[in-house]
């Protein structure tokens, strides 16, 4: 016993010593962040790379794992962590005296948040001259951009939205993509009397996705100019033009599979792969949850047009990478960044990701898509405005008042007034946090 | 006492200073602030306590709470005591059945959550067996219509903790005199009598360790609601744990949730003391 005395003493000692570090450590909340930078910039331009990533879905990480692996510069670790757990985290990496050097997310207001914080690294020189961002679409720069013209975002590939839909059950139906909205509101009323669930649509446990149906509506209706205000706080739920969205999206609810109030966006994908649901808006991404052997017969169609007067807008949410301003090694992340936004890298991972992923580099040879991303990049090409979806235009906080005010919507349209009055109380208390 | 002794007690004490009650000091100081994580917190005062009583989601939530922290403590308890007094006497098989009631606990809560999550399916097990005798009426989107959301967590959150609370009974009544039930089964008392005013004074002390665990347990459930619904649909099954959760770590209102959290900790508090005083004194 007495000789291990010592060892155990010192052991305990040490315990202590961590328990009482912890004491002396910072306050919370205290903003210890302004020390955080540690020297920031080429402390030590050779040292290994983290890159902190959300995309935690088999495929996709694969795919991102497939282009870090071919990276040629500093050596660089993949942390993976599920996009739930990533999004309260965010701040914690970004703030904390070690951040990980280069992170996944998304282009738009929450990196612009950051960015005014000085949480962002600058990458302006990356859209700059021989730059791996330089010959990106200017619609891109935009997204990337802070409110004073500097870039912080490296935008890697994004997709498209529409209603999806099984080929070989048109045909067997005889039914076609519909043109106008009134030929829509037809064919789901005409599927539904021969028993077909006409629209699937999971709101169980990712309610969010009653807010695809509802940023369209607002886009067809109002147009992308009064969208985009309405979600930065600029108009109010309580009003006119958003009640008219909620008449035209009351006269879907009775075609929306009502089991989807108790599905994820996955689950709502089996009803369309079994033929008993007919048609589904989502983002292209979700092919990654269809059988293999059914993704050939999958298509879609633009959201009918209701008003011809707007711009046509659709939603194309991107996604990319960006660069803790407290990084010890600002050169590497940025030669990471390169690699990553780097026309072959993105030819990888799109090829890899499993879902229907369009590249952001023009210099990307698309000819071997399959034609349904054909059809994807025109369809967005023929677009005259380009919006994220409800979360990326406004912020997270907004998208669960959406959340609660649409899912009640989908449950009870007849209290449409009350649920507005209540979506714009919840709303103000965000706008004003 | 010898000092390695006080070492051994310091040690404890240090770690839950520094990673228990330092971190809970501060949620004190941040529910008086306004922070997103990021910066400096800005002090705003009672704010965030206002707010809470404007709040509609922060009423359903204090409903849901009361109805959560007596549903959830009298079904378990009731259950669980029910069992514990079958299932006292050795009998054949009796180990199995306390085996296979215990071993729910064995799950964690958000495995207990999934595992119930697909029962309650539209097309799950649940739905197919009423309808398979005959109660296609009864069937429903349990965990998708606000009217049963709260309740069908709660089923499967009691299904979970009442082989806990019985084998915390099984134990008191171990530690109980069989001689006087059997002085009191001479005397002619019933069965009832013989529980209600002879072995279940005796559990006093069970019961509040009992009162005590299920208080907290129950205060502090999250992760069967946030696994099964998320506090939906449309808020109906939030309790003060979720709403604080979502507040804090979706919307990152870090001062606003702390606030949350204080109010939870208060009523926690509040339960304990005056149980235990009350306790106490009868003593």
């Amino acid at each position: 016993m007495s000789t291990s005395d010592i060892s155990r003493r010192g052991f305990l000692a040490g315990t202590a010593a961590i328990g009482l570090s912890g004491i002396l450590g910072g306050c919370v909340g205290s903003g210890g962040s302004t020390d955080g930078g540690g020297g920031g910039g080429d402390a030590s331009p050779s040292g290994p790379i983290t890159l902190q990533s959300s995309a935690a879905d088999p495929k996709p990480k694969a795919a991102l794992k497939a282009v870090v692996d071919a990276f040629q510069g500093a050596e660089t670790t993949i942390n993976t962590v599920a996009v739930e757990n990533f999004r309260a985290q965010l701040p914690t990496y970004l703030t904390s005296s070690n951040p990980p050097d280069v992170l996944t997310w998304y282009a738009g207001s929450v990196a612009r948040d950051y960015a005014s914080e000085g949480l962002l690294l600058d990458v302006s020189d990356l859209w700059e001259g021989d730059g791996a961002c330089a010959g990106f679409s200017d619609a891109l720069r935009d997204l990337s951009s802070t409110e004073d013209g500097s870039q912080i975002f490296v935008p890697t590939h994004y997709y498209w939205w529409g209603v999806f839909h099984r080929t070989s059950a048109f045909d067997e139906w005889g039914v076609q993509a519909p043109e106008t909205w009134e030929d829509f509101l037809a064919l789901c009323e005409m599927l539904r009397g021969r028993g077909i669930v006409p629209l699937t649509m999971g709101t169980g446990s990712t309610p969010w996705v009653a807010s695809g149906w509802f940023d369209y509506l607002n886009l067809r209706i109002n147009g992308p100019e009064y969208h985009l205000e309405l979600l930065s706080g600029e108009h109010s739920f309580d009003s006119a033009e958003v009640r008219a969205v909620m008449t035209e999206y009351a006269k879907l609810i009775p075609f929306i599979d009502p089991n989807g109030r108790s599905y994820s966006w996955q689950e709502a994908v089996t009803p369309l792969v079994q033929n008993e649901a007919a048609m589904y808006l989502m983002g292209a991404f979700f092919t990654q949850s269809v059988p293999s052997d059914v993704v050939d017969d999958i298509d879609f169609f633009r959201v009918p047009i209701i008003d011809e007067s707007l711009p046509v807008a659709e939603e194309a949410p991107t996604d990319g990478y960006f660069a803790a301003s407290g990084t010890d090694n600002a050169a590497g992340a940025k030669e990471l960044m390169s690699h990553l936004a780097a026309p072959d890298s993105q030819q990888t991972y799109v090829s890899k990701a499993g879902g229907a992923y369009l590249p952001t580099s023009p210099e990307v040879d698309t000819s071997g898509f399959s034609p349904m991303v054909q059809k994807g990049i025109q369809l967005l090409e023929e677009s005259d405005r380009l919006t994220q979806f409800f979360n990326r235009d406004s912020s997270d906080e907004l998208q669960t008042t959406a959340d609660a005010a649409l899912t009640r919507f989908l449950d009870q349209p007849d209290q449409v007034d009350d649920i507005l009055s209540q979506w714009q109380q919840a709303a103000e208390q965000v706008f004003q946090a | 006492m010898p000092p390695l002794v006080w070492l051994f007690l310091l040690v404890p004490l240090g770690i839950e200073l520094a990673w228990v009650f330092w971190p809970a000091l501060n949620s004190f100081s941040l529910s008086f602030s306004r922070w997103n994580g990021v910066g400096a917190a800005e002090p705003v005062g009672l704010d965030n306590y206002q707010r809470m009583f404007d709040d509609p989601i922060v009423r359903t939530a204090v409903q849901n709470t009361v109805i959560w922290t007596i549903g959830f403590g009298g079904a378990s308890v009731l259950i669980g005591l029910s069992l514990a007094v079958a299932l006292n006497r050795p009998r054949r098989g009796v180990g199995i059945y306390r085996s296979a009631i215990y071993l729910p606990m064995v799950f964690s809560l958000a495995v207990t959550g999934l595992f119930w999550r697909v029962l309650y399916q539209p097309d799950g097990s649940i739905n197919t067996a009423l309808e398979g005798i005959g109660l296609d009426g009864v069937a429903r989107q349990w965990l998708a219509d606000p009217d049963t959301a709260l309740y069908a967590v709660l089923v499967a959150a009691v299904w979970r903790q009442v082989g806990y609370i019985m084998v915390l009974y099984l134990a008191g009544l171990k530690g109980c005199d069989p001689t006087l039930e059997e002085a009191a089964a001479v005397d002619g008392a019933s069965a009832w009598q013989r529980f209600r005013h002879v072995v279940f004074p005796q559990l006093r002390s069970v019961n509040t360790v009992i009162f005590a665990v299920t208080v907290i347990d129950s205060l502090r459930t999250f992760d069967i609601v946030w696994a099964m619904t998320r506090g939906g649909p449309y808020n109906s099954s939030q309790l003060l744990s979720t709403y604080m959760f979502e507040q804090g770590f979706t919307s990152l209102n870090l001062g606003y949730s702390s606030a949350l959290a204080v109010v939870i900790f208060l009523l926690a508090i509040g339960f304990i003391i005056t149980y235990l005083v009350r306790a106490t004194r009868e003593d």
